[in-house]
């Protein structure tokens, strides 16, 4: 299983929507790690993987790959879980 | 008391023994004139230009004198009793009566060095008469600036090498500038001081006159490079039913008057960028069009893309050619904007064919990133201007959009590293604290440009005063004000103990950096309600002197750490956020690592491709700037090719070498890219030649994979 990075700011009305699904995954087990764009360590490992919008979601695998990224978007529960226990990535 | 005093040159045989009060003593002044000693000169001195009281100036007044007496000195010039009166006052611990007092100036050996050898700080600089005053005219404006343009606390700052300021030689100037065409077009060339003014310009030939006139006006009131936007759109409406043969006419004479310009300020070519567009930019659309006599065509600039695209192709067949000798053009730069309404605008495969055969063949062509919806303005090194909405809705009067960076002022990295002696709260702090050295310092900056600008056009920056569409040209509110960083590699590498190439946690903590640093400058900018910018700074000489000052502060540690060799003194710094020019990176994996700090640096970011000696396909280049767009943050790339020039038989050929390749002579210049421009190598200075020796050439990896390049998402 991987793990999900979400990126949000403060002044930004789309981040409750991505962060509540980061507090669903977590209390069914799943790492996930929340960064503040308007923090330094937020936008530095925003900058890292290239992400220029909020909210914005990915899953990495162990490696610290990313696997998929929802960019400046809302995923449903529903789509991120889907890639989430998908097998083989 | 009495005493003899010596006479001087013709005088030199008299001696009489006279009243020091009627001293037959004469000083060589600054004005080129022989004056009878006076006392009183040196209390008037004093009493002019610092803050003393007349009984003290009166007593060092006497003091000088008698100490001139007794030593029987032979020839007295006016600095030299300037300088006894400034250690009376040093004595009598009045020691800022004393940096009032100072005299600029600069000994004569290094006036002597400074006519005989040539000033290796800036390779755009040739060595001549000109170029001399040129030199000699800046030392005295350092000196000014230091001194009297900013705080002991900045001037030290600079000084001790924790911050640079960036060209303190042209401190009554601000620093570069992003034009519009659209201003001469409309206003025609009508100069504060000019002693004839030009109507609006009716034919093609006429305007590029006055774009070089104006470009020359320009480049004597701001320290660095000239940007200007959209030069191929804004020529268009000039340029309809214009023939082949003459388009390409006009082209030739574009690049040539301005690569020519070798005859302006102190010799120097005017750093001139073009901006150029396959498309009609979206801000532009619209917008109705000025062509012949400043007159609206009734047309908008849609209208024009035909002879916009035309234009643009001719002068990239200029570039293809090269000079007489078959070499790259230094001058103007050209930068093609990359954006998405490009690749929908039809012929853009063609037209990116074309600049990336010029780009492989003479390296001229520099590819910027425009992704969504961005718009900038590119100039200088790698320094742009992105325009926000007030700017796109100030589209629709184009003549308007004209932009400037006061100043830049850079930070010494690795310095705060050593600093910080591995202690990460420490390192943030430094960090913070060097930058609001770097905004106390453009806040003064901007208090001196603000004076010279107040007293309007009959003042030193007449031409950035004129008001001729009813604001001064100089947009003050409009500005930047730059912090640049050098060695950004270098204190990752003495903070974690590996530079950013070596590992994933090296290059996370250099990305931290930036962002704490572009944290800062939001704050700054909201508590100045001035638009601080982080900027790559090109640190032509800079790194070298960072370096060098490092060795001496911080060493040994520093011997460890910076870059080249240091037996031959060709030190440096890593430049802004690269990576280690020699590690072995191929350069898709390099441009897509450095862009990833470029969405952080808003005022401009870029990365070098080494090519050396390999020639890749236009179509593996076209590939390779596709792929950087579509799947990187990179913000621009330039592809660096080597050339060898004979001086004798004035042929050029591929790569760096001892003697021409066709005739043998050993009187070759080897010419290449040093920050942001092509230029002769005989012209850098130790830092840069110790850089260009350690790049990694990406040539192989060029060739084996040619066609084939792929990027992963």
């Amino acid at each position: 299983m991987g793990r999900i990075k979400i990126f949000t700011k403060a002044k930004c009305p789309k981040c409750p929507a991505v962060q509540s699904i980061g507090t669903e995954l977590k209390r069914e087990g799943v790492a996930v790690f929340n960064y503040d764009l308007d923090t330094i360590d937020g936008l530095a490992e925003a900058s890292f993987y290239s992400i220029l919008s909020t909210p914005s979601l990915i899953i990495e695998d162990e490696q610290e790959r990313e696997v998929i990224g929802w960019r400046g978007v809302v995923p449903s529960l529903q789509e991120v879980k889907q890639f989430l226990f998908k097998k083989n990535w | 008391m009495s005493s003899v005093i010596e006479m001087k040159g013709e005088r030199k045989g008299f001696k009489e023994e006279i009243e020091t009060t009627d001293m037959a003593l004469f000083v060589r002044t600054s004005d080129e004139s022989m004056h009878d000693w006076n006392r009183q000169r040196i209390v008037d001195a004093l009493l002019r230009e610092t803050y003393i009281d007349l009984d003290t100036a009166i007593e060092i007044a006497r003091e000088v004198e008698e100490l001139i007496t007794t030593s029987k000195i032979k020839m007295i010039t006016a600095p030299l009793i300037r300088e006894l009166v400034d250690t009376k006052l040093i004595e009598r611990g009045l020691e800022e009566a004393r940096r009032m007092h100072t005299r600029l100036g600069m000994p004569l050996y290094d006036v002597d060095q400074l006519i005989l050898h040539p000033n290796k700080e800036n390779a755009n600089v040739p060595h001549g008469p000109e170029a001399t005053n040129l030199t000699l005219a800046e030392r005295i404006k350092k000196e000014y600036a230091l001194l009297s343009v900013f705080s002991q606390e900045v001037a030290d700052a600079h000084m001790r090498g924790d911050i640079h300021l960036h060209d303190l030689g042209f401190v009554d100037r601000p620093y570069c500038s992003g034009q519009s065409l659209e201003y001469i077009k409309r206003f025609g060339l009508s100069l504060p001081n000019s002693i004839a003014m030009a109507k609006p310009a009716k034919h093609p030939e006429v305007l590029l006159a006055h774009m070089v006139k104006f470009a020359a006006a320009l480049q004597s009131h701001f320290a660095g490079a000239i940007g200007w936007d959209s030069v191929n759109l804004f020529f268009a409406p000039y340029l309809v039913g214009m023939s082949d043969r003459d388009m390409e006419q006009l082209a030739q004479m574009m690049i040539f008057e301005f690569s020519q310009q070798a005859v302006a300020r102190g010799g120097q070519a005017i750093f001139t960028d073009l901006n150029l567009y396959w498309e009609v930019p979206k801000h532009f659309e619209n917008v109705p069009a000025i062509g012949p006599g400043g007159e609206f065509t009734g047309k908008t600039y849609s209208d024009y893309i035909k002879e916009s695209q035309r234009f643009a192709w001719a002068l990239f067949d200029v570039y293809l050619d090269g000079d007489g000798s078959g070499r790259p053009f230094f001058f103007p730069k050209p930068l093609v904007h990359i954006t998405e309404k490009f690749f929908h605008t039809p012929g853009h495969m063609d037209f990116l064919h074309h600049i990336c055969e010029v780009a492989s063949e003479k390296g001229n062509t520099y590819f910027v990133f425009d992704r969504g919806e961005t718009a900038k303005i590119s100039e200088c090194c790698r320094l742009s201007f992105k325009l926000d909405q007030t700017d796109l809705k100030e589209a629709r009067e184009p003549w308007k959009m004209r932009y400037c960076a006061l100043q830049n002022v850079t930070l010494n990295l690795p310095r705060i590293a050593y600093l910080a002696k591995g202690d990460e709260t420490k390192l943030f702090l430094k960090i913070t604290e060097f930058m609001e050295i770097a905004v106390k310092a453009h806040l003064e900056k901007k208090h001196f440009i603000e004076k010279l600008l107040s007293l309007g056009e009959k003042g030193p920056l007449s031409l950035l005063a004129m008001e001729r569409d009813g604001s001064p040209y100089l947009r003050m509110h409009r500005a930047s004000f730059l912090i640049g960083m050098v060695g950004l590699n270098e204190l990752v590498q003495i903070h974690t103990g590996q530079e950013m190439h070596q590992s994933k946690q090296a290059f996370k903590f250099g990305l931290k950096v930036i962002a704490h640093m572009k944290l800062m400058v939001e704050k700054l900018s909201q508590r100045y309600g001035m638009h601080f910018v982080l900027e790559q700074t090109p640190a032509e000489s800079t790194a070298y002197r960072f370096a060098k000052l490092d060795l001496k502060f911080h060493s040994p540690k520093s011997g460890h750490i910076v870059k080249g060799d240091i037996s031959r003194g060709e030190v440096y710094y890593t430049n802004s956020t690269y990576l280690n020019n020699s590690a072995v990176l191929s350069p898709i994996e390099r441009v897509r690592q450095e862009g990833l700090f470029h969405p952080l640096i808003e005022a401009g970011a870029l990365t070098h491709i080494w090519l050396g000696e390999a020639k890749p396909s236009k179509e593996s280049l076209a590939n390779f700037v596709i792929k950087t767009f579509q799947l990187t943050q990179n913000d621009q790339i330039a592809f660096s090719p080597e050339f060898t020039t004979c001086n004798l038989c004035h042929r050029t050929v591929r790569g760096l070498r001892a003697s021409c390749a066709y005739c043998g002579s050993n009187d070759v210049d080897g010419i290449t890219r040093i920050t942001g421009y092509f230029t002769k190598l005989s012209s850098w200075n130790k830092g840069k030649i110790g850089e260009l020796r350690n790049r990694y050439r990406n040539q192989a990896f060029l060739k084996e994979t040619e066609g084939t390049l792929m990027l992963e998402a």
